[in-house]
């Protein structure tokens, strides 16, 4: 770190001295994001630095997002070979990131001290969950679980119970009505099947997989697509839904519902400079940003989580940061409750390749509609 | 120009009569088709047939054929596509038929309505499809509040509910070539039939069917393989075990590089097989020989009160069938958290606000690269009219077969072939061809350069060479002889063929999808990145507004050309 901040510092002073000299501005003039983070974040992330970067440098920053889901986004970058026509990446697992750094597709991050620290190592237990990169090439920007939705005028159809837990989406009154994504197309997905291994170990939670397959009714062709089936009520249940994306759904005026169930995994949405990035000042710039109360104001009030203690979900009574908080079950911060993980990093990237095996060779090439 | 010197040929533009000028034309037009077309297909077969080291292998192959789900795909492809051929051609013909043959209230607008299944742009079609008919979709929220139905009925999610979907959406497809081929048939033939007691059933079967058969044959070939080639309407359908669905997930998760080589593997299969049908019917889809494009005056029967009645209901309801997807793309680009009520409870118009006003850009990018693709393609594509048309240049064949191919090869493939192609720095200038948005417009120029050439040759087959030659007795040649006499009398063909073009461009997602970045985005694009960020709102907005521009085109499509479209299908 003494290494990047006497970088940082080094900058500065170019920074200072060009500025002064040539009146340049301290942030070049585009930046562009590639993302599994949906459009309802990324956006109103981009929007809100453009805002920031007027009003502090007076520079009119040209933002743009490719969305796309993790697999992608990291296809994309390693096609890229160094050359990217992204800046940052932004979301997905964060071993595909120690994967990318492995390959010199990253640059360190390098922000300010300050905001570096203000990230806790890691959260959970019994196996810790890293919210940075201890070398340096990415950093959490904020928390978010992996859980399950629900229609409640469905389930209530159905004459079921609310679910609360995993194994309640087993119910045999559920047949054909879960709806869930492939663990080979979505980073949550693979994560909540490797949760599930983790709690059952690999017999069992197999067995259990192959269970919630049995009931499941639609496999999605993207994560993003599972909350909104079942927000307009073609499925009654969704497995491993990230909360924001299950939020948004609820912005949107849909009566969907949301459960965190023990065990669910929760991301700090990594971010990371590409390695050849043309705008990397920016890039430096957008993550010091989304690191201020600022930044993590626009995920508050979107149904993520702060990064960092010194901030909680706290709003107005009946304002989004409110109706967040009682989406998400009264979560204000995970900074304040225990976190319970058993998804170990370690386990889930040597395991990655097989279960994703496992998953075509025993479930997707298996699976018949009920 | 050098054409002043006189030939003896008769052919005003025969190659003999210029020099270099035309040469260079040539030469250009064949550059840019070897370019843009044939190396990236080249290119993507090479990937199939290469290991990651670059060795040749036919390694790819036999493991597409050892993995059960991979053929198991397969053969749901080519049963779908065969179930979408016989389902539209019973549908089509039926409409055909009817159109052409008999007369009854309401047959002008009908032949109108039948056109616009054909324009429901990409993924919003079946998304509006499954606001009506999904699980939670009108039909079945109606039948569980008035008939206490339990379980919804599934009538869209499997491989049915594709079939359904692309039925409907295909089977003027095969109208417009049939509508085109019966009114090309010299009734005196029919008449003659007749007279040898060939009545009814006979007649069809032994006179009219073969005679619509070339074109019938070229609508059912792009059935086919539209069917063959869509991955969206499946993926919204949860149908993952075809061809086309594998080969875009296998290709949009790069982390695994085996399947990611596979999905190329599959793509170039599809290419492959696209060929094989090509060169099956070949005899029937070669660019038309349109010497008896004169239609004859067919008297239309009129039918008797009831039979009327029954033509009417029948046209209706597969109408009302056809416009479900317009009903439900239409009601949720209003609807706000419409969900287990048959219609919206609550209407806004934020989504239409959010795409015009917030992001214009879909809009503009669309207009702007469909209207430099088809500048492109009347470049190229009257050129080449011209040439197929009017000269006897070498190779007119092999222009003919990769302009008839690029019909059949289906836009994925095109699209992961020019990521694989020109996705090197060019040298001198630093960046690729893929990281210029200039690629955008030029694969839409490919695509739909069909389209233009088609019109524009019909056109100049209608201009009898006799008017040129007589330009060129009073001594006007070459480009003058051109633009005084042929343009006059080919505009509409190629103003048709560039609008057809044009539409067609606008509605293009499947190669685009692979080529877009950031700032690049399309309506088409804007709609798939809207319904993968959740937003199906804002895709069905930018759904129906992609729905009325094409409306508009059709309509002057129709206006300008009368029933002449079906030459452009096939």
């Amino acid at each position: 770190m003494r290494h990047s901040a006497a970088l940082a510092l080094a900058a500065l002073l170019v920074a200072g001295a060009s500025g002064t000299a040539l009146g340049q501005a301290p942030i070049e003039g585009e930046l562009a994001l590639i993302t599994p983070v949906s459009k309802f974040i990324h956006d109103a992330a981009l929007k809100a630095f453009a805002d920031y970067a007027k009003e502090k440098w007076n520079v009119a920053l040209k933002v743009s997002a490719i969305p796309a889901g993790t697999p992608v986004a990291y296809g994309r970058i390693v096609e890229w070979k160094g050359r990217p026509d992204a800046d940052i990446f932004w979301g997905g697992e964060s071993a595909l990131f120690e994967k990318l750094a492995g390959q010199k597709l990253l640059q360190k991050v390098e922000i300010s001290r300050e905001a570096w620290d203000s990230i806790p190592a890691s959260i959970g237990k019994p196996r810790p969950i890293p919210l940075k990169d201890k070398d340096g090439f990415w950093v959490g920007t904020a928390l978010e679980p992996y859980g399950l939705v629900y229609h409640p005028k469905k389930i209530q159809r159905l004459g079921l119970a609310e679910p609360r837990e995993w194994d309640d989406l087993l119910n045999p009154k559920l047949k054909g009505e879960v709806a869930q994504c492939a663990p080979t197309r979505s980073s949550s997905s693979n994560a909540t099947y490797e949760v599930i291994l983790s709690m059952h170990g690999e017999d069992k939670g197999w067995e259990w997989l192959r269970k919630l397959a049995a009931n499941t009714g639609f496999f999605t062709a993207r994560s993003r697509d599972v909350p909104t089936v079942v927000a307009k009520g073609e499925y009654s249940a969704g497995f491993a839904v990230p909360s924001y994306m299950a939020f948004e759904e609820k912005l949107a005026g849909f009566e969907l519902k949301f459960v965190a169930p023990k065990n669910a995994f929760v991301t700090p949405e990594p971010m990371a400079i590409l390695a050849g990035a043309r705008n990397p000042k920016a890039a430096r710039a957008f993550i010091e940003f989304l690191l201020s109360e600022r930044g993590q104001r626009v995920f508050m009030e979107r149904g993520l989580f702060p990064i960092t203690p010194r901030y909680r979900v706290q709003g107005a009574p009946g304002s989004t940061a409110e109706m967040a908080v009682e989406f998400t079950g009264g979560v204000r911060s995970y900074f304040e409750r225990e976190v319970a993980n058993v998804y170990d990093e370690d386990v889930a990237q040597k395991r990655s390749e097989a279960l994703k095996q496992k998953f075509r060779a025993d479930i997707e090439a298996t699976w018949k509609k009920p | 120009m050098t054409r002043e010197t006189t030939s003896a040929s008769p052919s005003v533009a025969s190659p003999r009569a210029g020099r270099f000028g035309p040469a260079l034309g040539v030469g250009l037009i064949w550059l840019f088709l070897a370019l843009f077309l044939v190396y990236p297909l080249a290119r993507i077969l090479y990937d199939a047939f290469s290991d990651d080291a670059g060795r040749l292998t036919l390694g790819n192959f036999v493991e597409f054929a050892r993995d059960r789900f991979y053929l198991r795909s397969l053969v749901n492809s080519l049963l779908l596509g065969l179930g979408t051929v016989a389902a539209t051609s019973v549908l089509g013909f039926a409409v055909a038929f009817l159109l052409v043959r008999f007369d009854f209230v309401g047959r002008n607008l009908f032949s109108y309505l039948t056109l616009i299944p054909i324009i429901s742009p990409p993924l919003v079609g079946v998304l509006g499809f499954t606001f009506i008919m999904g699980r939670a979709g009108t039909v079945n929220v109606l039948l569980e509040d008035w008939f206490g139905l339990a379980r919804p009925v599934n009538f869209v999610y499997g491989l049915h509910g594709v079939l359904l979907v692309e039925t409907l959406h295909l089977f003027p497809m095969i109208t417009l070539n049939v509508v085109d081929a019966l009114a090309k048939i010299d009734p005196a033939l029919e008449e003659a039939a007749e007279s040898v007691g060939a009545r009814g059933w006979t007649k069809l079967v032994t006179i009219t069917l073969p005679l619509t058969t070339p074109g019938y044959v070229a609508g059912a070939l792009l059935v086919f393989i539209w069917t063959f080639s869509d991955f969206a309407t499946p993926l919204v359908l949860g149908v993952h075990d075809l061809l086309a669905s594998q080969a875009y997930l296998n290709i949009v998760q790069f982390v695994d590089r085996r399947l990611f080589r596979m999905g190329i593997v599959i793509s170039a299969l599809m290419v492959a097989l696209a060929v094989v049908f090509l060169i099956a019917a070949r005899r029937y889809v070669a660019i038309k020989d349109y010497s008896s494009l004169s239609y004859s005056k067919v008297p239309r029967r009129r039918l008797s009160p009831l039979g009327q009645a029954g033509a009417v209901a029948f046209l209706s309801a597969l109408m009302l069938l056809s416009f479900v997807p317009y009903l439900g793309v239409a009601l949720a680009s209003v609807g706000r958290g419409w969900s287990l009520t048959p219609f919206p409870v609550r209407y806004t118009f934020l989504y239409f606000e959010r795409v015009i006003v917030e992001t214009p850009k879909y809009i503009v990018n669309s207009f702007l690269y469909s209207g430099l693709a088809v500048a492109l393609c009347i470049v190229v594509g009257v050129p080449i009219a011209w040439i197929l048309a009017r000269t006897r240049v070498p190779g007119r064949d092999t222009l003919d077969g990769l302009n008839t191919l690029i019909l059949a090869i289906p836009g994925t493939a095109i699209g992961i072939a020019y990521v694989r192609a020109f996705h090197f720095e060019l040298p001198g200038l630093g960046w690729a061809l893929t990281s210029l948005w200039i690629v955008l417009p030029l694969v839409l120029a490919i695509r739909r350069l069909p389209y233009t050439v088609r019109g524009s040759y019909a056109s100049l087959l209608l201009v009898h060479r006799s008017m040129e030659e007589a330009a060129a007795s009073v001594g006007a040649r070459g480009w003058r002889s051109f633009s005084d006499i042929t343009l006059p009398l080919i505009w509409r063909g190629v103003l048709v063929g560039s609008l057809f073009s044009f539409m067609t461009s606008l509605q293009e997602a499947s190669a685009v999808l692979f080529l877009s970045l950031g700032g690049w985005e399309t309506i088409t694009v804007g709609i798939f990145s809207f319904y993968i960020a959740g937003s199906a709102n804002e895709a069905a907005a930018l759904g129906v507004i992609l729905i009325v521009v094409a409306a508009v085109s059709v309509i002057v499509i129709n206006r300008i050309a009368g029933t002449r479209m079906g030459g452009m299908f096939g």
